[in-house]
Formats: C-alpha cells, structure tokens, sequence
C-alpha cells in the first residue's frame, strides 16, 4: 500500500463518517419540522456531497485492491460513529453498545489485516 | 427510539433491506470496477472511469435504493445502535466476494468475522429485549 493510498483510504472513511453523521441529524429534524424546511435540505445536500465524495474514491479504490481487503476498511466507522454520536448528536451509548461497537470494530480489522 | 410503522414501513425491516441492497451493490461495484480497471489512466483514483461499466451503473442503483431505506432508518433509530447493526454487511461481503467472486478467506479472517458476530450478538441484545417490552 502506498501513502496515497492510505491518504485515499483514510478521506473515504473521513467523509463516510461525516456524511453519516450530518445525514443522521438531518433526519431527527424532520420527525419535529418535517420535509419541507431549508434547513433539512441544506444538511441533506451536505451528506449527500460528503457521500458521494466518499463513493468515488471508495471506487477508485476497488480498481486496485481485493474488496474483502478493502471494504472492512470501513469497520473503523463503526466505533467512530458510535463515539461521534454520542458525543455530537447526544445519543445514548450504553457500555453494552460500546462492547458491541469494539467487537464489530475488531472483527472487521482482523478481517482487513488477513 | 420512538413510535414506529409496521409492515412494509418498519424501520427494522427497512435497515435490512438497505443492508441487502449495500451488499448486492458492493459485489456489483467491485466486479464493474475490476472490468474497467486500468491503472495507467490519469483520473483512474477518483473512481470515475469504473462508470464505463453497466455493472457500476447496476450497482449505483442498489447503493440509491440502500440509500433511500437508511434515510428512513435513521429518522426512527439511533445511529449508535442502526450503525453498528448495519455492519453485518461487513460479514455478508467476504462471503460473498468467496462465494460468488472465488477471493480466498484464510482462517484469521473467518476470527474476524467471528468476532464480528459476537459484536452483533451483543449490539442486537438489548434493542431485541426493548421490542420485546414494547
């Protein structure tokens, strides 16, 4: 693997996150606001921007690497998700759900370093 | 997590179609990519140029779909349980790439996918316990 790969690999998973996350809070303000608000489109459009961005390079990245090598790659998101969302968007995150988060996370590192 | 639809409009039942929809995209993606692949062209990073595939037009279809049922998802879940859940998706893809795409899974990575599991197991556990109250 090469920098530009790992540079490539880390903003895939960068703007994943991202995208996730921004995507997430623009739901919640649809369940008190509904659809039709400048404010939900606005935050719609930046997690699609942020995905798409993500999709390309994801993309990319297939041409040169296996996808089971690849792919769980984006297991890392898992913990980083969960942490942003609790932190971020004031989620709950039970130790119950941080052990679960951690597995997943392994098992998909273990996956990726095979 | 609030009052949810039933049917066809239950969220659960919506996360597992965007799940099935992200793993069928994926194996499409990584196919159409591999047929377009040619490293020696100069926008070949970005990704861009596996869109002379009809695969990858394919797979851009089940990755709109997997979309549209995660938005729905997340309005009703939070993304610290749906998240992690989702990630199942990170089992069914090596199975997959073995099953349908001959790529080898050696015996770290089937620990991995193991472990996987558990996180699963453990993830799933209390939101199951809460449905069952509800």
């Amino acid at each position: 693997m090469t920098l530009l790969s790992l540079v490539l690999i880390l903003l895939a998973l960068v703007t994943f996150v991202g995208g996730q996350l921004i995507l997430k809070h623009a739901m919640e303000s649809t369940v008190v606001h509904g659809l039709r608000q400048p404010r939900f489109v606005a935050l719609l459009g930046c997690g699609i921007f942020l995905m798409t961005i993500s999709f390309f390079l994801t993309l990319g990245l297939l041409q040169r690497f296996d996808l089971s090598y690849l792919y769980p790659f984006q297991g890392l998101s898992v913990i980083i998700i969960s942490v942003m969302a609790a932190v971020m968007l004031k989620e709950k995150l039970t130790p119950q759900l941080i052990i679960g988060a951690l597995l997943i996370t392994a098992g998909v590192v273990l996956v990726s370093m095979s | 997590m609030r009052d949810r639809p039933s049917g066809f409009t239950n969220p659960w039942l919506q996360l597992a179609l965007s799940v099935v929809c992200v793993f069928v995209s994926e194996l499409l993606l990584k196919r159409g990519a591999s047929d377009t692949a040619n490293p020696a062209q100069a926008w070949s990073w970005t990704g861009v140029t596996g869109l002379e595939s009809p695969l990858v037009w394919l797979g851009i279809i089940f990755v709109i779909i997997s979309f549209i049922s995660w938005l729905y998802v997340l309005r009703y879940i939070p993304l610290t349980v749906a998240f992690p859940l989702s990630r199942v998706v990170d089992i069914l893809v090596p199975l997959g790439c073995w099953f349908f795409l001959g790529e080898a899974i050696s015996p770290r990575r089937w620990c991995g996918i193991a472990l996987v599991i558990i996180g699963l197991a453990v993830t799933a556990k209390p939101v199951a316990r809460l449905e069952e109250r509800l």
